[in-house]
């Protein structure tokens, strides 16, 4: 890629597209969650602002910029503060890589895939810088958990999105999306349900979402990694974990769903529309299914998802070669 | 090893039954509105919408709110009170006032604090003429401290509107 005018301009132009897509995604689907949560526990849910309830989280978010950031006295001040900036900065890197629609990407590069997987792996960086400067042993628990977390759920995710690779034979996302179009029969979820499965589950353990959100499980550890955070530090650790859900909504969508193709005209909303769908799905599954215990997580881990995702890929591999 | 795996595939579909049920719920009304749903098994919400929808009556029977005075059987303005004062005696809080009245045994004076009240039912259990039990008002709010003084006698003679 040449650098020039036009090309920084495209880049300033995403990124600032990215913000607000990023902003909006917070705003919509926290009321979303909260709305999920509460038809799921056959309550209404948030109700009384705006109607529905859907001005509720912006209320929150005046709320929460208004608050004032306490920082603890025996805290590492400059790490405290360093871990929810550290926190969202990886994401609009990320999300520059990610091919909406098949013109639509804020940065087109052929290694999109690694790109991704790179930066995902700073957001647990971020938790432990956070986790170890508040100077709480609760925080530094459950920073220590999304670390060993992370760690574990990064391979299978690794394993699953490497049989897809074997199979297009490139890392670049939008090649990975073009070799999806066509009717449905033709997206990955059909021709690696496996690894579609192993890359569900491993979702929620890199995204810290319930059943394996233990870094900040409210039961035993307050709030986890983010216990001392208040105003808009806490905020930005909230809103990370949207933006890491729709991250791997999206993932989701481009490697497994078709991307941008759908029954009826192919484009950028059903990119979207997948995403969405995907994301509602996590939080059902949220509001479903209790917290595993830490052992528990990491058997799964190693003794099913890293077996069968060396196994898809061993197969996958066979039918490359024979076929 | 196959047990594990069965047991585990077994588990994968006991998965797949709970997010039918939550599923289910977590539609929310709109399978109500679009006619999918009978509607005896309606709207699914447990919960009552409190400042647009109130509990029946009937449905508050058991419910413990702030004393109230037992009216007598000939007179419902009068107490059954005879001013022995077992009941300040027996409150823990401290939160009674009663001063016996200049003739015969009726007080002329019955607060209660509801601000220090605890609702243990020490002053109902204790009453030998039976004239207290707890009120069903579920709705009491007031902006001030002192309002919260509750003077039983003035509220026998008038009972308070049910607010809402």
């Amino acid at each position: 890629m040449d650098i020039n005018l036009w090309s920084v301009i495209k880049l300033l132009v995403a990124l600032g597209a990215i913000i607000a897509l990023l902003i909006a995604n917070s705003v919509v689907m926290v009321w979303l969650e909260r709305k999920v949560a509460g038809f799921v526990q056959r309550r209404p849910g948030p109700y009384a602002v705006g109607p529905q309830g859907m001005l509720q989280t912006i209320a929150d978010t005046v709320k929460l910029l208004s608050k004032q950031i306490v920082i603890p006295g025996s805290s590492d001040r400059f790490l405290f503060l360093l871990g929810p900036v550290l926190c969202m900065f990886p994401m609009f890197i990320m999300f520059l890589a990610i091919p909406y629609g098949p013109w639509l990407t804020g940065l087109e590069i052929n290694l999109g895939l690694l790109l991704i997987l790179a930066f995902s792996g700073l957001e647990s960086l971020a938790v432990l810088v956070g986790g170890w400067g508040s100077n709480n042993k609760y925080s530094l628990i459950g920073a220590a958990r999304t670390v060993s977390q992370s760690v574990a759920y990064e391979i299978p995710l690794l394993l699953a999105i490497l049989a897809l690779a074997f199979m297009t034979g490139t890392l670049n996302l939008t090649v990975i999306t073009e070799a999806q179009t066509g009717w449905f029969w033709h997206w990955n979820i059909f021709r690696q349900p496996l690894a579609f499965l192993i890359f569900i589950i491993t979702c929620f353990g890199e995204t810290n979402r319930a059943p394996f959100d233990l870094p900040e499980g409210e039961s035993e550890l307050t709030g986890g990694y983010h216990t001392e955070y208040s105003g808009m530090g806490f905020a930005l650790f909230f809103m990370a974990e949207y933006t890491s859900m729709m991250l791997v909504s999206f993932l989701a969508a481009v490697l497994f769903l078709g991307g941008s193709s759908g029954p009826i005209g192919n484009g950028v909303w059903w990119t979207f529309l997948k995403m969405g769908a995907f994301m509602t799905f996590m939080m059902w599954v949220r509001w479903t299914f209790p917290r595993v215990r830490f052992d528990q997580l990491l058997n799964i881990n190693w003794k099913w998802l890293m077996p069968l995702g060396l196994l898809n890929l061993w197969l996958t591999a066979m039918a490359i070669k024979v076929f | 090893m196959i047990k594990a795996i069965v047991d585990n595939i077994k588990g994968l579909y006991s998965l797949l039954v709970g997010l039918f049920i939550t599923g289910r719920y977590g539609l929310g009304p709109f399978p109500a509105w679009l006619k999918l749903q009978k509607p005896e098994n309606g709207y699914p919400q447990l919960t009552t919408h409190y400042p647009w929808q109130t509990i029946e009556p009937e449905n508050l029977v058991n419910f413990r709110g702030p004393l109230e005075l037992v009216p007598a059987e000939d007179d419902p303005a009068q107490s059954r009170c005879v001013s022995c004062l077992m009941c300040v005696k027996g409150c823990p809080s401290g939160c009674l006032t009663v001063v016996k009245g200049d003739q015969g045994k009726a007080p002329k004076v019955w607060l209660s604090d509801f601000s220090l009240c605890s609702l243990c039912g020490a002053c109902v259990e204790v009453c030998p003429a039976g004239a207290l039990r707890y009120s069903h008002d579920l709705y009491w709010v007031e902006e001030k401290r002192e309002n919260l003084v509750n003077d039983l006698l003035a509220k026998l003679a008038a009972p308070r509107k049910a607010s809402l």
